[in-house]
């Protein structure tokens, strides 16, 4: 493993004087929220993952659906069980590319476009995604909400729980970013 | 793990080298470094081998989680055929063999109180229920295993002296509940079971005070929210494999679909077992299938949340 970084790393010395630093987030904290006509459905994911490309502005998240807590442990067993089938898709990822040029070396909000695919559900949307990356004396955080409708990612609302889930829940996503070092 | 970060961001860079060329490859860069931050999924607990604490007869090794409330009602009609049903109890809605009213309270994730009280020799239950062993989703564990302990008094005004002891008025369960969900469609669970009941019905010279029993019971999901659930069990009793004629006992099974709606688990089944309660319809099923006496029944099962605030995943 070792020998390959080392190769790798040479090569690019070689090729590439850049040595552009990426960023990586462990702990993303990931939200959903939906009012609904009988309850409100909120839960909470504190463990998302996060890279962060300043140079092409890529992006990627990944969130495990079982780490989402509700509070109401039956609602977390429907959630898992009947509408996101963690077995079967354990991930809700995005990978995507930032439009708008962020300066990583200049204190300031930036609002920004995000283009890319969303993946939730095993099935995958192209959105466009609105948030904001601060940068803050060398510390990048970004957060952003968005809606995701069930029905776009084949989560399927049966009939028979009496109007209990919104159709669109709402997304909630920050995450603080630290660097890690190319060389 | 730095060591992964460290050689994951490498190839990382080397391919955003190779993406100035070819911009088509952009998209990975990101995506391997984040590969690389959580390749190795934690082997979680399987969740939901079974939508409710109750299959038909038996208990499942399902558990109510911390304060939660389970409150359940228990229905079992009389015979649909047979001498005591056909037209003239309207196919034995007219009876009732027994009515359960239970309520089981979650202490903590793994541990419940239970308590219920049934029509069938008013017996009332306490019991607690322990989930001791967790399936995983690696299979490093491969079923789930849950102990179930019971302890019942036939409280009905006995007026033929058939208690001559107060002691006699109890009975017990214990049960070790083994299940594996195969998979999210298909779960199936084995029970072993001690009952002591210390006046078994009916009250025959010899009837076996204490035995094992073994229950066996599985789900099949025709839909995401229906089922098809059987339940059966048989005591290893002497007594009861022996006893003819009249007195001929039968091993309780039960059949029947099962509809979660959210926060209620209906089950509509039909079962030869009169009686809800373990120490009950494993001491004292003399009812045949073959001969019609077989009832509707139904369990409701609702769940209650006592959990306000939400908790913190951070």
């Amino acid at each position: 493993m070792k020998y390959i970084c080392i190769i790798l790393l040479a090569w690019l010395s070689i090729k590439n004087q850049a040595g552009q630093d990426f960023y990586a987030c462990k702990n993303a904290k990931i939200s959903l929220f939906s009012s609904a006509p009988l309850e409100d459905i909120q839960a909470s994911s504190g463990s998302g993952t996060s890279v962060y490309n300043p140079a092409t502005g890529d992006l990627a998240f990944s969130v495990g659906i079982r780490s989402f807590q509700f509070p109401k442990s039956l609602m977390q067993e429907h959630f898992n069980e009947n509408y996101m089938e963690s077995d079967k898709y354990p991930k809700a990822t995005f990978k995507g590319k930032i439009k708008e040029p962020v300066d990583i070396t200049k204190n300031g909000s930036y609002p920004v476009n995000v283009t890319g695919e969303l993946n939730v559900h095993g099935v995958t949307q192209t959105r466009t995604i609105t948030g904001t990356v601060v940068v803050n004396n060398g510390t990048v955080s970004m957060t952003s909400e968005f809606m995701v409708k069930c029905a776009d990612h084949k989560i399927d609302i049966p009939t028979l729980v009496f109007k209990k889930i919104a159709e669109s829940i709402k997304m909630n996503v920050s995450a603080t970013y630290t660097a890690v070092k190319s060389s | 793990m730095k060591k992964l970060i460290s050689l994951a961001a490498c190839a990382v860079i080397s391919t955003a080298v190779w993406a100035q060329t070819k911009p088509a490859e952009s998209k990975t860069a990101a995506d391997s470094l984040l590969n690389s931050m959580d390749s190795t999924p934690k082997a979680e607990p399987v969740i939901a081998t079974f939508k409710s604490t109750r299959l038909i007869l038996g208990a499942t090794t399902e558990t109510v989680k911390k304060n939660n409330l389970n409150f359940l009602v228990i229905h079992r009609f009389g015979d649909i055929g047979g001498s005591e049903g056909g037209g003239k109890t309207l196919l034995g809605l007219d009876n009732s063999s027994d009515i359960y009213i239970g309520f089981e309270y979650g202490v903590s994730d793994n541990l419940d109180i239970d308590f219920g009280r049934s029509k069938f020799a008013q017996q009332v239950d306490l019991g607690l229920k322990y989930a001791i062993v967790h399936q995983t989703s690696d299979n490093a564990t491969p079923f789930a295993v849950t102990l179930l302990g019971k302890a019942g008094i036939k409280a009905y005004h006995a007026d033929q002296g058939e208690f001559p002891t107060f002691a006699d008025r109890f009975a017990y369960v214990a049960q070790a509940i083994i299940a594996r969900k195969f998979s999210s469609n298909f779960s199936l669970q084995l029970t072993p079971t001690y009952v002591r009941n210390n006046s078994p019905f009916p009250f025959l010279a010899g009837n076996e005070r204490s035995f094992f029993a073994m229950g066996i019971a599985g789900r099949l999901k025709v839909t995401k929210r229906m089922g098809i659930v059987v339940d059966y069990a048989h005591p290893f009793s002497s007594f009861r494999s022996n006893a003819t004629g009249d007195n001929a006992f039968y091993d309780p099974l039960g059949i029947g679909i099962e509809i979660e709606t959210g926060g209620h688990v209906f089950t509509i089944v039909f079962s030869n077992a009169k009686a809800i309660t373990e120490t009950s319809y494993l001491s004292a099923s003399q009812s045949d299938w073959g001969k019609g006496q077989f009832r509707l029944g139904f369990t409701i099962s609702r769940m209650f949340s006592f959990n306000k605030k939400a908790k913190k995943a951070y």
